[in-house]
């Protein structure tokens, strides 16, 4: 069926997370990776001496566009508008997905029913959702807003109805046999069993969402990430670009690290991280 | 004596009622609640409410007025054209895909200075979206074919080295030390071992860099080019045909979720097929 099958993402996930954290990091290892990383740049120095400025400016250059934003403040107002619309198209997405998700674990029908919305909605080109959302609410906060719960909810929906699927029968059987009140079964099983398989899906569509949200602004917004690219590639400045763009990368690292990493810590906490999902099958 | 009670007692058949032998009586609405029933009834319900939003709010447009769109479009001449293109460039784009990231992937799990050298390039160019790439090729190169070719490869590309890495270094560790003690020389091991379960994990990254790299074409197409479907659809946009938009994304949609389902998916499977029975043989 289709809930004990890995999604393309979670696929892409694991084998992110298997190269990230390949071996440890002795001082050789971290000298290769210094290496790396300065070999792009000295690349991109030298092409940046051979064309004009205003086609690949230096990387000097890009920092000190990256210091002005930082400086006056753009950088900020601009990503605090962003995260807020992918934050709330992520709570409209799991106001969605886990009802979906709860039927699909637990009704045959449903989960014939909602089989094709969900690799549907998980496969559709980020384009196309930015399309629907100009077309659906023209230039508004709550097109990107929109996009992100459609294409989040899906995510949630399979891991949510994964995680009923998982729940063990003989405790509920036996939570039914002592009369514990229906409440306490959901909030001692039922719940449990069900957040780390809700933590995983949001894992791993979570960079997707962020893509979408900031391809959204650039159709239909007047703040945010994406409507700031959108600016610069109107006047044509490739250092704004640039500057913006490793923003993003910045951002959506450390959003990683602060936000996500300790929380899924706690999250799995009582659990192995790499079993859930293979307890179903 | 009850009629269950003389079939367990083991007298022949002809003494079975006729009750028992029946197929269980079902209701007469029992087919719909079958999956397929249930398929075909999410599927019209879809095109009922698009239908109902579309003829409510004046901005959508509804799912009879899109085909009517794409009828006038075909008669017009542009739709086989523009899909031409683009299925050109990004046939060009995932194949250098393919060699590139099959290779890289392939040498980040054989030499680990290699490994440490890319890590975080490839971690970056997985994290930057492939839209800020468009924009800064249609700066670069204006309406080419380089700029779709180039986003396809730089977006797609990182997603098939991560698979590649993973397939690469997860070769059953049992199996080979199995065949080291049967002295099954290193060619065949490659050939019967090695290949087969990388080829799995290739197979899955591909599937979802064709996803990445179309996405890609279609993008830099939109931001900047005079031909291909992106265009197309970014023509209509600046013609405020919402019906444009519509007919040119479900062609978009069209196009990969048939590729998808049609020849990506088989393809996985029959790399996978050779695993039957699950994990049990990964170490």
């Amino acid at each position: 069926m289709a809930t004990t099958e890995k999604t393309l993402e979670e696929l892409e996930q694991e084998a992110i997370d298997s190269l990230a954290s390949s071996g440890r990091r002795t001082r050789s290892k971290l000298f290769y990776s210094a290496l790396g990383a300065l070999a792009f740049l000295a690349v991109w120095a030298y092409f940046s001496t051979q064309l004009e400025p205003y086609v690949l400016p230096s990387p000097l250059a890009v920092g000190v566009r990256m210091w002005e934003l930082i400086v006056s403040g753009d950088v900020f107002i601009n990503f605090g508008s962003s995260f807020l619309k992918t934050m709330a198209g992520w709570a409209l997405a799991l106001a969605l997905g886990i009802p979906i998700g709860l039927l699909m674990g637990r009704y045959r029908y449903a989960r014939a029913f909602f089989h094709d919305f969900v690799y549907l909605f998980a496969n559709v080109p980020l384009l196309v959702y930015a399309v629907i959302a100009i077309i659906v609410f023209g230039i508004s906060p709550w097109g990107p807003a929109f996009v992100v719960m459609l294409e989040a909810f899906t995510g949630i929906a399979i891991n949510v109805a994964a995680g009923v699927e998982s729940i063990d029968r003989g405790l509920l059987a036996m939570s039914r046999s002592f009369r514990r009140s229906s409440g306490k079964t959901v909030r001692s099983i039922v719940i449990p069993s069900v957040v780390p398989f809700l933590f995983a899906s949001g894992r791993v569509s979570f960079a997707n969402s962020w893509k979408l949200a900031a391809l959204a602004e650039t159709f239909g917004g007047y703040l945010g990430i994406g409507f700031q690219l959108e600016k610069a590639f109107q006047t044509f400045s490739v250092v704004t670009l640039l500057s913006w763009m490793f923003f993003f990368v910045i951002f959506v690292i450390l959003v990683e690290r602060i936000l996500i990493a300790p929380a899924e810590r706690k999250v799995f906490a009582w659990r192995d991280p790499a079993g859930a999902r293979e307890r179903v099958s | 004596m009850s009629d269950v009670q003389a079939v367990v007692r083991g007298r022949g058949v002809a003494d079975i009622p006729a009750s028992l032998l029946a197929p269980p009586k079902r209701p007469w609405w029992w087919w719909l609640t079958s999956d397929r029933a249930a398929r075909y009834t999410a599927r019209l319900s879809f095109l009922v409410v698009w239908q109902w939003a579309g003829s409510t709010f004046e901005d959508i447009p509804t799912p009879v007025g899109t085909i009517e769109f794409l009828i006038e479009e075909f008669q017009r001449g542009e739709v086989f054209p523009n899909v031409a293109i683009s299925l050109f460039r990004a046939v060009i784009g995932l194949s250098l895909v393919l060699v590139l990231g099959v290779a890289i992937g392939i040498a980040m799990a054989r030499w680990w200075r290699v490994r440490f050298f890319l890590t975080d390039l490839i971690l970056v160019g997985i994290t930057l979206p492939a839209f800020i790439w468009a924009l800064l090729v249609v700066m670069w190169w204006g309406f080419s074919n380089i700029g779709p070719i180039t986003v396809c490869v730089v977006s797609a590309t990182p997603q098939l080295v991560v698979n590649t890495f993973q397939g690469a270094t997860a070769t059953p560790g049992k199996l080979l030390a199995m065949s080291d003690a049967y002295r099954v020389g290193t060619r065949r091991q490659f050939r019967w071992l090695v290949i087969p379960s990388m080829m799995e994990y290739i197979a899955a990254g591909f599937r979802s860099a064709v996803l990445a790299g179309w996405g890609a074409v279609l993008l830099v197409e939109w931001f900047g080019n005079d031909k291909g479907v992106g265009f197309r659809a970014h023509y209509w946009y600046d013609a405020h045909s919402f019906e444009g938009m519509m007919g040119w994304g479900l062609v978009m949609m069209v196009i990969i979720l048939t590729f998808d389902r049609m020849v990506m998916d088989r393809v996985v499977r029959h790399f996978r097929s050779w695993r039957t029975g699950g994990q049990q043989w990964s170490q």
